[in-house]
């Protein structure tokens, strides 16, 4: 019961989200980027409900913007890692034997490697930029997937079904996608979305290190960073990009702890 | 067991040896040039041709690399090429630090999740329960870069308890760890309370409660100790992420680790100190999770490993 | 101590855990960790002033410290033969008296008094030996380029130096600013501590990444420092270092602090926040064999397009004085009647227009063409950046913003693989700089002219300057410099960077340097 709610309201709070990130134009009462040098930092006044920050821009406006590339780096950093790890831990787990010893010791050396320094040393080869930021998450991203999928498969393969597919000669790509994967999407999913969450939080992360997405577009992270600076003398620069990641990862979470219950109760 | 133990502890190596290879073939791809960085402005082209040389960054990569690999034979690290100490002096000096915050991060970690979690399991789908769910969620929406200075304003300004930043006694050691902590912590409350409501329902459990047993003994005894094995795995992996997290807790807090240092060395393009760096971190990594997988064989008899 | 913590512990939940000492067992655990280092808070020692730095100093010794914070504060542990003050004027300190017999000798007579601080008496030998060490090619010393106009160094009694140029070279007085260390001092190849100085401080102890601590030298020949000791401590974070001064755990801090925090910091605090005339200047550079940037109209409409008074008054808070080039106005060589650019954007539009870059669609959002603009990443730079973006996009140009961490950017700049960046120049003392700079030969990998420059004219006047020896004649020279390349623009002057300094009520007597230096600490006091 309570976890239904819980499933509910995240829901509910994600289709809200998305929908201000779809139409952001129509939201946004102002342009996101467009300054104002002799109006910065005001609090809320007219024709600003949340207020300026530093350059003078429209901190809602830039607060509904950011949920565009926010939500677009959570959900690109997660489909992109899901989709290697998902291949690549399928394959270690199905096949085994030197590939998965060589698969496994690649995740070991992506864990152990300190995954900022990656980041930093990627962003500096590349660039900083939207599309690198996600590469970048993706970079390390994809081995919890990997291991999951991996684990999983090992226990399910030597079960009843998958021995009947292979034995009704099913090639192993089939069996992995048609037989295996359903088996396999609970879990994923409950990983997605708490890995949905990390990324959001992980790209402020990089922009505090310098490497999220170029000025002047607007994410919430990058809010954050810039707004930092001004903590004492104009906090409401972070309070709506902070309360904005917050709700998110709330939302995020509580759905995939409802999925989560959901899940051990059908077990 | 033994035989294990050695068979674990020799993967080990393979593992240090791909981070190894994969930080020296990154920090060398990276564009930048430390001889710029230690030359600077005037140096005419013939002495900035001529460092390269005596510091052996004209030679081909591959060569570059096996002379790393034979300096790591022979524990040799080599010189930083940006401050005026050798390698391993340097991360000596900055290391420990590094260590005692990730452990006292961890410590905070464990403190809060225990508590939490357990108050939250005892007193399911109570305020209590969804107000520990809800400090959790805090601690993943947190980035550490603006919870630090956040958690400096309260404690260390407003109320005054604490210093601000750099390292000292005790009390400089509170807010770093409780910002660094806090992520886990979240993860930890929430993996334990499922651990605990799932103990609840076995029979065991049950079964000790129909034997009368004290309702604390059986939370402490039976409960407990049945969610912890998971943690323990989830702590060590944690590990890993805390010791690069640092990097960001470090430099806000001024605390003087390896992380800030490892930075520095990027930035300066210092090639034997990045990749000194890279090793004391993932050694200590592999070595933490080397000892919990060891800790867990040995703490569950259920797993059995080869004959 | 961890309140919080011990809190939660006792709270109503776990009431009955507490028996079984299961906490107890944690929080000795915690203690036990948190103890790996025991040494006990350092308490602020009294008489000791606690100066906020960016960033760890990387080198102490004066042959080979070339960043800020390590000429900062090397400065104060080693003394040199002159030093410019606090008009940047050179005047002598270890040398007693000096002349230029002729046009390529230098003559030192050094002071007696002065002694390093293991005692040893500082002579003419440890002169030589400082530059020659330089000179070695094993040395790896960043300064060795600088003395190549060296002939030799002849020690011509205990007290008396003598150096020999192989051709005039005016410029070459600013080398004679290095810090002197004694005989035998080892090089770069070492672990062991910077070689002692005979400076006003000495080196007590270097805590890596945590703080350097100097002490008072007792025996100093300009008297005892009234301070007992100086401890720079490195707080990366701005925001942290204004909450550290806040706290009072940091009672001077110089630079780096975001403007619009400086007000704050005097409502809150009690400090004294003063800014003065600096001379590191920065400056949009461009590459001159981008096919459009080349046209010296199109750099002209570029720096009319670019309001630098909104930018100054609004997001740097006044911390900067507009430029008109490199040389600021503490420099001797300053012309005051070069021109500035002025904020015109009419005129900028209508020298684009004039050159054949019209604007496709007026006020519509396609540009007349698009350059990159290279930046480091820092949020300042970065702010900085989205603002010219703006103001030339209202003439029709787009900017495109890369923003690089640091070791990349200095790389792209120096390879001259960039269409515009932003950078400063720092220590800007004598105007020979600009052959570095803008002399055709100058070009990477041999000098700083990443933009291409080419002028016959403004080579001769370099050259010219450099053989020159009468400051009068120099002067003159390098005024029609300043007006050729506030014409030409390769470089679209910026501003000069303030010198900011907060400090605690209690410090008494800092007299601030126009490029930052800390060397008045020795004549700082601190009142109870």
């Amino acid at each position: 019961m309570e976890s239904k709610r819980g499933l509910h309201a995240g829901i509910l709070i994600l289709l809200l989200l998305a929908s201000s990130a779809l139409f952001a134009p129509a939201l946004a009462p102002h342009d996101p980027t467009r300054q104002n040098l002799g109006q910065d930092l005001l609090t809320s006044t007219q024709g600003h409900p949340l207020g300026t920050d530093k350059l003078g821009r429209d901190i809602l406006s830039r607060t509904i913007y950011g949920s565009r590339v926010s939500l677009l780096v959570g959900v690109a950093t997660v489909a992109l890692s899901l989709s290697i790890g998902f291949a690549l831990g399928a394959l270690a787990g199905y096949f085994g034997g030197w590939l998965d010893q060589l698969l496994m010791r690649l995740v070991d050396v992506l864990l152990a490697f300190p995954g900022i320094l990656l980041a930093i040393a990627f962003t500096a080869v590349l660039g900083p930029g939207l599309d690198h930021v996600i590469l970048a998450l993706c970079l390390i991203g994809w081995t919890g997937y990997a291991r999951l999928v991996r684990g999983e498969i090992l226990a399910l393969r030597e079960r009843e079904f998958v021995h009947a597919a292979r034995a009704l000669g099913c090639a192993p790509g089939r069996v992995i996608l048609c037989h295996l994967l359903p088996n396999l999407l609970p879990p994923l999913v409950i990983q997605a979305t708490f890995g949905l969450a990390a990324a959001i939080v992980a790209e402020g992360s990089l922009s505090f290190l310098g490497l999220g997405v170029e000025p002047p577009t607007p994410s919430w992270g990058s809010m954050l960073n810039e707004g930092r600076q001004f903590l004492l003398v104009a906090p409401h620069l972070t309070t709506y990009p902070g309360l904005a990641i917050m709700i998110t990862v709330i939302a995020l979470n509580l759905i995939g702890d409802a999925l989560q219950d959901r899940l051990n109760s059908g077990r | 067991m033994k035989r294990y133990f050695f068979q674990r502890l020799l993967l080990l190596l393979p593992t240090l040896l791909g981070a190894l290879t994969l930080v020296f073939f990154l920090i060398h791809l990276v564009p930048g040039d430390p001889v710029e960085v230690m030359l600077g402005e005037t140096a005419s082209a013939a002495d900035k041709e001529e460092l390269r040389r005596s510091l052996g960054l004209d030679r081909p990569l591959l060569a570059q690399y096996r002379s790393f690999l034979t300096g790591l034979l022979t524990v040799d690290l080599g010189r930083s090429l940006s401050e005026r100490a050798s390698v391993s002096a340097l991360i000596r000096a900055r290391f420990p630090a590094t260590f005692q915050l990730t452990f006292c991060a961890m410590a905070v970690a464990l403190l809060l999740s225990f508590s939490l979690a357990a108050m939250a399991a005892r007193h399911r789908a109570s305020w209590i329960d969804r107000a520990a769910l809800l400090f959790s969620l805090f601690g993943l929406s947190l980035p550490n870069f603006w919870l630090g200075p956040m958690l400096m304003i309260v404690f260390a300004i407003q109320l005054g308890w604490t210093p601000v930043s750099g390292r000292g006694g005790l009390g400089h050691l509170v807010l770093p760890s409780l910002t660094l902590g806090l992520g886990m912590a979240a993860i930890l409350t929430r993996i334990l309370r499922a651990g605990l409501l799932q103990a609840i329902r076995e029979d065991y459990v049950r079964t000790a409660r129909a034997k009368g047993l004290s309702e604390s003994r059986v939370w402490l005894k039976h409960t407990l100790r049945n969610a912890l094995l998971p943690v323990i795995t989830i702590v060590s992996l944690q590990f890993g992420s805390l010791l690069a997290g640092s990097i960001i807790t470090e430099t806000v807090f001024s605390w003087p680790g390896i992380g800030r240092l490892t930075v520095q060395a990027i930035q300066a393009r210092d090639y034997p100190l990045v990749q000194g760096c890279v090793l004391v971190i993932a050694t200590t990594y592999l070595l933490v999770n080397f000892l919990t997988d060891i800790f867990y064989r040995l703490a569950d008899p259920r797993i059995h490993y080869g004959k | 101590m961890p309140r919080v913590i011990v809190g939660l512990i006792f709270s109503p939940g776990l009431r009955s855990f507490n028996r079984h000492g299961i906490i107890y067992l944690f929080i000795a655990v915690f203690f036990l960790l948190a103890g790996c280092r025991f040494s006990p808070a350092p308490e602020p020692r009294s008489n000791y002033l606690v100066v906020g730095i960016e960033s760890n100093p990387l080198q102490l010794d004066p042959r080979y410290s070339t960043d800020a914070n390590g000429v900062r504060i090397g400065g104060l542990i080693y003394n040199s033969l002159l030093r410019a003050d606090e008009r940047m004027r050179l005047q002598p300190e270890l040398a007693e008296r000096w002349t230029a017999p002729d046009a390529q000798t230098y003559l030192f007579d050094l002071r007696r008094d002065a002694k390093f601080h293991d005692g040893k008496p500082l002579t003419a030998e440890d002169v030589r030996y400082t530059y020659e060490s330089i000179l070695d090619p094993k040395s790896r010393s960043p300064k060795r380029g600088m003395l190549k106009p060296l002939d030799g160094i002849d020690v011509l009694g205990p007290y008396r130096v003598r150096f020999r140029l192989s051709a005039p070279h005016a410029p070459f007085l600013e080398q004679f600013t290095i810090g002197i260390v004694p005989v035998g001092s080892p090089g770069a190849e070492t672990n062991a501590m910077p070689p002692p100085g005979s400076g006003p401080f000495m080196l007590e102890s270097v805590n890596s990444g945590e703080k350097v601590t100097l002490k008072a030298n007792p025996v100093y020949w300009e008297g005892k420092p009234s301070l007992t000791g100086l401890v720079f401590k490195v707080v990366p974070d701005a925001l942290v270092r204004v909450l550290e001064f806040k706290k009072g755990a940091i009672g001077f801090m110089q630079n780096d602090i975001e403007p619009d925090v400086l007000p704050w910091l005097e409502r809150n605090t009690q400090a004294s926040v003063a800014a003065h005339q600096g001379t590191t200047f920065q400056y949009i550079g461009i590459n001159l064999t981008h096919p459009i940037l080349r046209q010296r109209k199109v750099r002209q409409a570029l720096a009319l397009a670019i309001d630098r008074d909104s930018i100054i008054r609004y997001v740097l808070k006044d911390s900067v004085t507009p430029a008109s080039g490199l040389l600021s106005p503490l420099n001797w060589a300053f012309d005051e009647s070069v021109p500035q650019w002025p904020y015109d954007p009419q005129k900028a539009k209508r020298l684009l227009d004039e050159v054949g870059y019209p604007d496709p669609d007026g006020d519509g959002p396609r540009p007349r063409f698009r350059v990159s603009f290279k930046t480091t990443n820092i949020d300042l730079r970065r702010r900085i950046a989205e603002a010219f973006k703006e103001q030339l996009a209202r003439v029709g140009v787009e900017l495109e913003i890369r923003s690089y961490e640091w070791g990349t950017f200095y790389n792209d700049v120096k390879k001259g693989n960039f269409h515009l960046f932003s950078l400063a120049w720092v220590g800007v003392a004598d105007p020979d700089i600009y052959f570095q700079l803008f002399h055709s030969d100058s070009v990477p990998p041999i000098g700083d002219n990443r933009g291409h420059y080419r002028n016959p004219e403004i080579d001769r006047l370099l050259e010219a300057g450099r053989a020159a020896v009468d400051p009068a004649q120099r002067k003159i020279i390098y005024g029609r410099v300043q007006k050729l390349l506030a014409e030409d623009l390769p470089y679209i002057p910026l501003w000069w960077w303030k010198n900011v300094v907060v400090q605690a009520p209690h410090v008494r007597g800092f007299v601030p340097y126009p490029d930052g230096e800390f060397i008045s600490f020795k004549k700082v006091s601190l009142s109870p």
